[in-house]
């Protein structure tokens, strides 16, 4: 129960076009326990299989004609219980190597999956569903350790069962075993063929049971619409209805499930039946002694009835191939490397030029092209433009998160695609205009990322700086309550003040902000361009502006539109350009000045 | 799916409880033939198991010892016939049992449904969502597999061990005492067993969700991740997180795979007992090979109803806990229901009278203090001020999703306690700040307004609503669906339709929470139009964060504290130079920055009307 180190394994190495080579790849380190796991399985077969033929023994030994009994009955008494320990020794202990193997395997590949999840290029997210995602890490995970637990062991137990009791009826009488599965093949592809009907159905069941969980998901989320147009009884009816579809696709799975079993139990019977016969006729005629028979009794029925469950196996093993296949889309994508490149001992200053930069999402249709300015250490530069400028993609070029597919940025002098973009990004510092906080403490939050052992004190200065300490102590565990669902939910304008308490901990040399606050609430705006002052004192600073202020106090304003720099300069250079967009912008701002004194003077006082 | 996954299950600590039991079985009561007809065949199923194994017996002591072919051909034919037997009984019970449970499924499921329907808004603030999911998915199955799989395998393993016990007796009575004796320890060893069993799956589950939790979050927030660079780090906490569940799903498994041998190994001792006992004594008990056949057999196969047995047992409990949540959803009690005499009027177009009315939500500090308001017919009413200082309660009263703890509420001089809430709610249109649509197209969502619109009728509000031009855009038109809580469409988009349903419905009162998420300048002058179509005639409530909606008003209340802290007109406000006036000034800073946003100056150099050719005259008016 240690919590020993899985075996080390690249995963990527593991995929493989046929998904069977995948799952035998994917089981590298745990074959060995796996072979284990299957001949435990073996020696448990063989010691049932003793018990018959020790139950033959006794009963040829004690109740046969010529009775002649060679060992003690105290002996054939222990010999049951010794073999019934052996049996169960070896299953329990199949059971717990098959246990390690799928256990460590799904270990394995949900932290493989998480850690390259982590390091999948923002070109593969943006493409890739969230829900999506987790599902194939989640539930596709999930089948596959079934594959390993329950699905390849169960086959080879039937298939070991079969073996040794086969062998076992073949060394009692050949022609009584040979009659002893002749309806095996019957047995066998009436259960596939059952089993894939029934998985069919149980898939358009399972379908119907997400609809309704929609179906009352939304009702519950829109309760207020519902009685707001007083929609109780129509809601009631819709469910209903739906409802009623689960019912009938469950009684149709139930009618199929109510065939299968006792028709099978039928076939299976019959088998029986002809073994049973044939065997007793045998005994009778003297062919073989009772003993023999009753041993034979016994092991038919570990031949018959673990066949029907075949048919379940071979059906349930496709789908964790399938699944195997789902989760290898995930894992051959390509990592983002993250310490390729120079590193430098001390932090950067933080000078940047851009030179004819242009950027690409997807060849021939660039949303950035001849991007070229200069921005000193410690200054600011403000990004203006509209939505689908830019803006965005500009500054998603600094941290690496988009590598420019032309033209040169230079930090300090360096190429910027020639540094390390794990040291690259331990220099930038991100305030978003809504952060992403994660569900956990908002001293948590506050240290995230900043890689070492924080004070409170530390963290509280931050926070101050950040204009969230007061808000934080309001909390009902200050700095310990959980952030989201579980604890208290920020306002737009306190997350975004986390974020920044979070940047100033990480003391980064060059810094990006996106300024806009959906809050309406003009105190807290007034605070947070307060923190935000003290968080841009001495970095080189990109922002995204919404707000004047941060426009008037750049050092250099890029006014962008159409992936393309169309001004650049200072406030008052700008406003100098008399048909400039910058220009405009300004007056338009003097014009609802005037409006609003106008407006006041207009009602009188 | 997932969401449910992802909601954590609260532990739960409850004690059999009798009362809950009982009701349990109240619900099978409808259902007495089915739940009769299934015990009986697998009644019957279960004691020709033993049954069979008697037959074997037979074989051996009438055919096969004393050399018989004829003997052997007619139990041949018992066996035969009774196989066939067995088979449609089993078909029968699988049939029942099966279609039973699926009828309480379904009817567990819609009561709950229908009872939601009825509960008051008070019980959703209080309730999560996911809680009450769970009840409805989760539960609601749990409790019916008790009902009907749980009942049938208790039946049949019960059956099975009497029967096979009877059998035991009529062989040998002394070798029978020997099991008998053995059955209670088998018994104890297997519940415990599973009990342990059943707790560890539900740590493997509790793990999982929270598995679950954190490939969420760290897919949602990779660009944190990334930026900050904690790749490192959150994989160590992963590794932790999963190295739990390695745990527990490795002990869970080797629990199960220990369990069976366990109780094998007990059952072997009772054959080694049964062995040693006869071949000890003098002449063998009288026993027969058969007999000993028998007796293998019924203590190989105890082993599967003593398994059964300790499932059901083990599970029982938690059952009933599920069946103790359902019970408390179904047994909660609106809070807002109609009046014994309440009546429809016909019409709810009068004035409004908000009279000395006091509220709170769950005896915290009142919300609402001593509000008095009259509302002409036909007016429009803008209610702003801070979050919390209670605008919201009183359009939440005037829907009367709450009532007045104090005070009364009157339309047409009348208290609104005295309508029936059909009668208020159905003419009522309301437009919410985060506006909420139904998977399913923009056509059924618009027409949720009023059922039996026609599609002209349906497209006529559209237009009016304004939302006509982009539903045009899309597509499909109105056909185009809009996704799960209409997360397809922006929230713009969300509003708009919204706006159109509250049309189609031909409300008299109209209330409208406006959104403060930004929306796009032109979608935004497009709401407006359409909440002004809405207003006319109308009286109307608006919980207002734009300066032109407030100033379109007839009268604006400036809400703080639960009282009204300036009422009057915009003119009026503005010249008091009290709450309002700094409120509107600093709003209309804010607008204007919004204006500032590049994105209006892009749409006016591009020769659309925006900003400064549409907001400012309509400030100025």
């Amino acid at each position: 129960m240690s919590d020993r180190t899985l075996p080390d394994y690249d995963l990527q190495k593991a995929v493989h076009k046929n998904n069977v080579i995948g799952l035998w790849r994917l089981m590298t380190g745990f074959r060995l326990t796996y072979l284990g796991a299957t001949l435990a399985l073996g020696i448990s077969a063989l010691s049932k299989t003793g018990t018959y033929m020790l139950l033959r023994y006794f009963v040829d030994g004690y109740f046969g004609s010529d009775g002649a009994t060679s060992l003690p009955v105290i002996y054939i008494a222990l010999g049951f219980i010794g073999l019934a320990g052996l049996e169960g020794g070896f299953t329990f202990l199949s059971g717990r190597l098959a246990a390690r193997t799928s256990e460590g395997i799904t270990r394995r590949l949900r932290n493989y999956l998480f850690d390259h999840i982590q390091h999948l290029t923002f070109t593969y997210h943006s493409g890739m569903q969230t829900g999506e995602l987790i599902q194939r890490c989640t539930s596709d995970v999930d089948a596959i350790r079934r594959f390993f637990a329950e699905q390849a062991i169960g086959m080879g137990r039937i298939i070991l069962l079969f073996i040794v009791n086969f062998t076992a009826l073949m060394l009692l009488n050949v022609r009584l075993a040979l009659f002893s599965i002749v309806l095996i093949p019957i047995i066998v592809v009436v259960s596939v063929i059952m089993f894939k009907k029934m998985s069919k159905i149980y898939e358009q069941y399972q379908e119907q049971d997400a609809v309704l969980s929609t179906i009352l998901q939304e009702n519950l989320s829109g309760v207020r619409v519902v009685k707001a147009f007083a929609r109780q009884e129509y809601e009631k009816n819709k469910f209903e209805r739906d409802n009623m579809e689960k019912y009938l696709r469950g009684k149709r799975l139930m009618f199929i499930n109510a065939l299968f079993w006792p028709g099978s139990d039928l076939i299976c019977g019959a088998q029986m039946m002809i073994g049973y016969v044939m065997g007793a006729m045998m005994a009778i005629r003297g062919e073989i002694t009772p003993g023999t028979f009753l041993a034979y009794m016994g092991l038919i029925v570990w031949i018959i009835f673990p066949m029907r469950n075949l048919g379940r196996l071979i059906v349930h093993l496709s789908t964790g191939q399938v699944s195997f296949g789902r989760v290898t889309e995930i894992i051959k994508q390509t990592r983002e490397p993250l310490d390729q490149g120079r590193t430098f001992d001390q932090p950067v200053r933080g000078e940047i030029r851009f030179e004819n930069v242009e950027f690409a999402y997807e060849k021939d249709c660039p949303v950035l092209s001849e991007i070229s300015f200069t921005v000193k250490p410690g200054q600011v530069v403000a990004l203006l433009g509209s939505t689908g400028s830019g803006k965005t993609s500009l500054v998603n070029l600094l941290p690496r998160f988009y590598d420019y597919t032309a033209g040169r940025v230079y930090l300090d002098g360096v190429e910027l695609n020639s540094i390390a973009r794990r040291y690259l990004r331990q220099q930038i510092g991100i305030v978003e205009q809504e952060p992403f906080l994660f569900s956990r403490s908002i001293r948590e939050n506050i240290t995230y990322g900043v890689g070492r052992e924080v004070s409170q004190a530390e963290v509280e200065t931050a926070a101050r700086a950040a204009a969230v300490h007061d808000v934080i102590c309001t909390f009902p565990e200050g700095y310990k309550t959980l952030v989201g669902e579980r604890g208290v939910t920020l306002s737009g304008g306190q997350k975004q003040r986390v974020a920044i308490a979070r940047a100033l901990l990480k003391n980064p040399r060059i810094l990006i902000l996106d300024d806009s606050t959906s809050s309406v609430d003009t105190e807290t705006e007034a605070e947070i361009r307060e923190a935000l002052q003290t968080l841009m004192r001495e970095r080189t600073t990109f922002i995204i502006a919404h707000r004047i202020q941060s426009i008037m106090d750049a050092d250099l304003v890029l006014v962008m539109d159409g992936g393309k720099i169309v001004q650049k300069g200072t406030h008052e250079t700008l406003m100098r350009e008399e048909n400039g967009m910058y220009r405009k912008i300004f007056e338009i701002q003097t014009r609802i000045e005037d409006e609003l004194e106008k407006e006041i003077a207009g009602v009188g006082h | 799916m997932s969401d449910i996954d992802t909601f954590e299950e609260e532990e739960f600590q409850t004690r059999f409880s009798g009362k809950v039991f009982r009701r349990i079985m109240g619900l099978l009561k409808p259902h007495w033939k089915t739940v009769v007809g299934f015990l009986i065949t697998i009644a019957v199923v279960s004691a020709l198991d033993s049954v069979f194994t008697y037959l074997t017996k037979q074989v051996f002591d009438l055919a096969i010892v004393p050399k018989d072919l004829g003997m052997l051909r007619r139990i041949a034919i018992q066996y035969g016939s009774l196989l066939v037997i067995q088979a449609a009984m089993v078909f029968l019970f699988i049939y029942m049992v099966a279609l039973l449970g699926e009828r309480i499924r379904y009817d567990l499921r819609q009561k709950m449904f229908n009872h939601l329907q009825d509960l008051s808004l008070s019980y959703y603030s209080r309730t999560p969502v996911g809680w009450i999911m769970s009840r409805v998915t989760s539960d609601s199955e749990r409790v019916a597999d008790l009902m009907t799989w749980g009942l049938l395998d208790s039946t049949w393993a019960v059956v099975n061990i009497i029967t096979a016990m009877a059998f035991m007796f009529v062989i040998n009575w002394q070798l029978a005492l020997i099991v008998l004796g053995i059955l209670p320890f088998l018994l104890w060893i297997a519940i415990e067993f599973r009990k342990r069993i059943l707790k560890q799956f539900r740590d493997v589950r509790k793990y999982n969700s929270k598995i679950t939790g954190s490939y969420n979050e760290n897919i949602t927030g990779v660009r944190v991740v990334k930026a900050l660079g904690r790749e490192k780090e959150n994989l160590r906490e992963f590794s932790g997180l999963t190295g739990e569940m390695y745990r527990a799903g490795y002990r869970a498994a080797w629990l199960s795979a220990l369990f069976l041998p366990s109780v094998q190994m007990i059952s072997a001792v009772a054959i080694g007992a049964v062995v040693w006992y006869t071949g000890a004594q003098n002449g063998l008990l009288g026993m027969t090979i058969g007999s000993v056949h028998a007796f293998v057999s019924y203590i190989t196969f105890m082993m599967w109803p003593i398994q059964d047995l300790a499932r059901v047992f083990a599970e029982i409990q938690h059952a009933i806990a599920s069946a103790e949540r359902i019970f408390s959803l179904v047994d909660a009690v609106p809070d807002v229901v109609d009046r014994p005499q309440a009546i429809d009027p016909g019409s709810i177009h009068g004035d409004i009278e908000f009279d000395h009315v006091y509220f709170s939500y769950e005896d915290e500090k009142p919300v609402l203090s001593d509000f008095t308001l009259k509302i002409r017919r036909g007016e429009t009413i803008a209610l702003v001020g801070p979050t919390g200082g209670g605008k919201s309660t009183i359009v939440n009263l005037m829907c009367r999703f709450y009532e007045p703890k104090k005070g009364v509420i009157r339309i047409g001089g009348q208290d609104y306690t005295g309508l029936s809430l059909h009668a208020i709610q159905s003419r009522i249109g309301m437009v919410l700040q985060t506006p909420y649509l139904f998977s399913g197209t923009i056509r059924d969502n618009i027409r949720y307004g009023r059922l039996n619109a026609t599609n002209e009728e349906v497209e006529a509000a559209a237009r009016l609503a304004g939302a006509e031009v982009f539903i045009k855009n899309l597509e499909k038109g109105y056909d185009e669906p809009v996704g799960e809580g209409g997360n397809l469409l922006s929230v713009g988009q969300k509003q708009l339709i919204s706006l159109a349903r509250a049309v189609l419905a031909r409300p008299e009162i109209f209330i409208m929470d406006e959104a403060t998420s930004s929306v796009d300048t032109l979608t935004e002058a497009l709401i407006q139009k359409g909440m002004e179509k809405l207003m006319e005639g109308r009286t109307s409530f608006i919980i207002a964060h734009r300066l032109s909606t407030i100033k379109r008003a007839d009268r604006i209340l400036v809400i703080e504290d639960g009282s009204i802290a300036e009422i009057g007109t915009h003119s009026e406000l503005l010249r008091q130079r009290g709450k309002y006036y700094k409120l509107y000034t600093k709003q209309f800073r804010h607008e204007m920055s919004q204006a500032l946003n590049p994105f209006d100056v892009d749409e006016k150099s591009n020769g659309h009307k925006k900003a400064g050719d549409d907001l400012l005259p309509a400030l100025g008016d």
